[in-house]
């Protein structure tokens, strides 16, 4: 090959070549590239160390020692500032820098062979492969330090479920020792009831390349099955398959009790409200209805599809449903409680009385309705008979009274006559026997105590009528003495002794009729049943009862009488107290009505030849 | 004929310009294929009747259940009725500036809604009126149903 071939070739080398003679390194051969690392100036036959054209003082000190021992060196990566060979922009660039010690014939140091070729390229890719590696060192440390610290137990696992990593806590968790056999042991310490679907769902999902959750019970270090969940996904190196599941498994047992206990709670009142022979339903705090008992569906004949979040009104009598509905769309805005009495539609038809309640309840989890409808037809029909009968005998009371007054009335006119015509008989006719007379004196006092009856009759009905008339603040002692004044001549003909002791309930709320009605038939009483040996005498108190409410004795000195039912005695229309004495029956009869008809009662004692006491309760 | 009511709730609020061009779309699309009802929003709550033919609603109550906007959708009836009760598609609702709402058509303020319209049945007047009340609030003046009146 010629020389200047051979120049020519090595000049336009990729690579930088130069040689660098003598001592003092001057400057040799230089080809394009090494002229362009070194800044364009080196002039043949200078040394070195006058044109460095940028190379360090460290270089500068190799090179002269590598002259000097003649043991060649490479610098590896050694940077430079050069232009980029693409684009010419002057950046850091890196070369291998050979230093070969170059010897004449006779062995003798004559220079040095430089020799750079760029590695720029590979050096960029050794630097950023360090810094990936230390950052992945960095990354690793801290998930080591994650999954070793964070609660539950981490994991990896391979396609064939074999386990690559476990962190420390299965260790802590399981009791298990560290040499134990991972892909054994786990598998044991499922609970038996959960191994088949654990291993199952966990292989089905490895081979659909998808990743799982699920939960099962595991035993801990101390025997006990603790519910854990366990989930994975699967690390995607696309488009292969998945080579790995990374997963974490966490101790749920305690969240899964309370579910639990909250499941059961709820199922057990759900079975409670249907084992119910009410209407039972929830609603929403927006009012829509939710739940519809077992029994609801029974008495509709609907289900809670069929009857959805209102459809309760429908089943009402058409002419309540607006009604309701309109109380419901405010009760559910106030939070007030809903009440009222409706027919609802049974599933074949018959409407039944239901009282409708329902309250709302506030707690942690939110507002909601509750509510029962309550089947009251029973009751309501019952009540309806009873209102009817009542009616029909206050009805029947009222015509009978009619009747009695119509009747007292109606028989005083032809007594009225009976009377004349016997008075006229009497005077007119003549009798020869003595016992005849006697005969006329007993017809004479039948026809009087048949007046007095009638007239007895017609007051009684009288007072009847005036038994709801209003009440007013009365004084006792003033309406005793009218009383007394009407009855001044029996008390002339009995020389009676009256005693008035009102200081413990002077006045009286009351009826004035009916106050005047008890009290002239109780003294009246007092003074017809005087006892023949003894002049009357009549005591008159007043007094307060236990429960503060006023009461009234009249006690006499006269005939007493035997009580058949001591010592409530009632009085029976027309039932004679005394049999010595007329016409007292009636009278204790419509005291006692009248006692009756304001809410009070009368009270007997009597001791036959001694006397007898009435005690009035004007209210119980 | 059937009609369905849900409720749902917006994932963020809703702006006069969101519910402008919800109003927009919906008439446009409900217009096109015989689709009636209402509205109701106010402060992230939604409650929306629509009456149509069911191959017609079902779908759309899908789409409209999977719409980003809101969630919470929760399907109170889809059942048949005997005839349509709202002539058109409307929208009452709050809205942050009142003025030029007023003036647009199908726009209504919730004190404007028309009352519960008679033709619904007592059971289901009852279930607008407790839709409205759930989005309006048991303030606002609506006028009742006349079937309940
Ligand atoms: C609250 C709400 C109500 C909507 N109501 C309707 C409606 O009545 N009619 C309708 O066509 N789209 C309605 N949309 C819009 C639909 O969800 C859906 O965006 C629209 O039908 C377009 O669907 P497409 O993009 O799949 O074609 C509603 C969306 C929201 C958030």
């Amino acid at each position: 090959m010629h020389d200047h071939q051979l120049q020519s070739i090595l000049r336009h080398m990729p690579a930088g070549i130069a040689t660098l003679l003598g001592p003092e390194l001057r400057y040799g051969f230089v080809n394009e590239a090494m002229q362009m690392l070194l800044g364009g100036a080196t002039p043949t036959g200078e040394p070195l160390a006058e044109h460095t054209g940028g190379l360090a003082a460290d270089l500068l000190e190799v090179m002269q020692q590598v002259y000097e021992t003649g043991r060649p060196y490479v610098a590896k990566a050694y940077p430079f500032s050069a232009p980029d060979p693409t684009d010419g922009v002057v950046a850091k660039r890196y070369f291998d820098l050979a230093l070969e010690p170059l010897h004449d014939e006779n062995d003798e140091p004559q220079g040095l062979l430089l020799f750079a070729v760029d590695v720029t390229g590979q050096e960029e890719a050794r630097q950023r492969a360090h810094e990936l590696s230390l950052e992945t060192r960095r990354l690793d440390a801290r998930l080591r330090v994650l999954s070793e610290t964070a609660p539950q137990i981490t994991f990896s696992v391979d396609t064939s479920g074999q386990y690559e990593y476990v962190s420390p806590q299965w260790y802590y968790f399981t009791g298990q020792p560290p040499t134990a056999d991972l892909n054994a042991i786990w598998p044991l310490l499922i609970h038996p009831d959960d191994r088949l679907r654990v291993l199952y769902q966990a292989d089905a999902a490895r081979a659909a390349g998808v990743g799982w959750s699920f939960e099962y019970r595991m035993r801990r270090h101390d025997g006990q099955y603790r519910w854990m969940l366990s989930r994975a996904l699967p690390e995607l190196h696309a488009p292969d398959k998945p080579v790995f599941w990374h997963g974490a498994v966490t101790e749920v047992h305690d969240q899964r009790e309370l579910a639990e206990a909250l499941r059961r709670g709820e199922a057990e009142l759900r079975f409670l409200a249907d084992s119910i022979p009410q209407l039972i339903w929830t609603a929403t705090a927006e009012g829509f209805i939710d739940y519809y008992n077992q029994h609801t569906g029974d008495y509709t004949g609907l289900s809670a599809q069929e009857l959805g979040p209102t459809g309760w009104v429908a089943l009402l009598d058409p002419t309540e449903q607006a009604a309701a509905a309109r109380r419901w769309v405010h009760c559910v805005a106030s939070g007030d409680a809903y009440e009222g009495l409706y027919r609802m539609r049974r599933h074949d038809g018959q409407y039944r009385w239901h009282i409708i309640r329902a309250r709302q309840l506030a707690d942690s989890r939110g507002l909601r309705w509750f509510g029962a409808c309550t089947d009251v037809d029973d009751q309501h029909r019952l009540r309806e008979v009873l209102q009817t009968q009542y009616d029909e005998l206050a009805r029947t009371n009222r015509d009978l009274d009619t009747f009695v007054y119509t009747a007292s009335h109606d028989l005083k006119q032809p007594l009225f006559n009976l009377r004349g015509l016997f008075e006229e008989l009497r005077r007119t006719a003549t009798f020869q026997d003595s016992e005849q007379e006697q005969l006329l004196e007993m017809v004479d006092e039948s026809l009087r105590q048949l007046d007095g009856t009638l007239q007895e009759l017609a007051a009684t009905v009288q007072d009847q009528r005036e038994l709801a008339a209003p009440t007013e603040d009365l004084d006792l002692r003033s309406v005793l003495e009218e009383v007394l004044l009407g009855l001044r001549t029996q008390v002339h003909e009995a020389q009676a002794t009256i005693d008035l002791e009102l200081s413990a309930a002077p006045t009286l709320v009351y009826g004035r009729a009916n106050l005047r009605s008890v009290l002239h038939n109780l003294l009246s009483n007092a003074l017809k049943f005087t006892h023949p040996a003894r002049p009357a005498h009549v005591q008159i108190a007043t007094s307060l009862s236990e429960t503060g409410q006023p009461q009234l004795t009249v006690r006499d000195n006269g005939l007493g009488m035997e009580l058949r039912q001591d010592p409530f005695t009632s009085f029976q229309l027309f039932e004679r107290q005394n049999p010595q004495v007329a016409g007292a029956g009636v009278g204790l009869y419509l005291v006692q009505r009248i006692l009756d008809s304001r809410g009070g009662h009368l009270e007997v004692t009597s001791t036959v030849g001694q006397g007898t006491t009435f005690t009035v309760h004007w209210f119980e | 004929m059937n009609h369905i009511v849900y409720m749902s709730r917006a994932v963020r609020p809703l702006s006069d310009q969101d519910l402008q061009e919800l109003l927009d779309q919906c008439r446009r699309d409900n217009a096109l294929h015989n689709v009636t009802g209402v509205l109701f929003y106010s402060h992230g709550n939604i409650a929306q009747l629509i009456e149509g033919e069911s191959s017609i609603i079902d779908p759309l109550y899908e789409r409209i259940s999977r719409d980003g906007r809101h969630s919470n959708v929760t399907q109170l009836v889809n059942k048949p009725i005997p005839s349509r009760s709202f002539p058109d598609w409307s929208m009452a609702f709050h809205p942050l500036e009142s003025e030029g709402f007023t003036a647009l058509g199908g726009f209504l303020l919730p004190n404007q809604v028309p009352p519960t319209p008679e033709s619904l049945t007592i059971a289901d007047a009852l279930l607008v009126d407790l839709v409205r009340q759930a989005v309006f609030g048991a303030d606002t003046p609506t006028t009742p149903s006349p079937s309940l009146a």
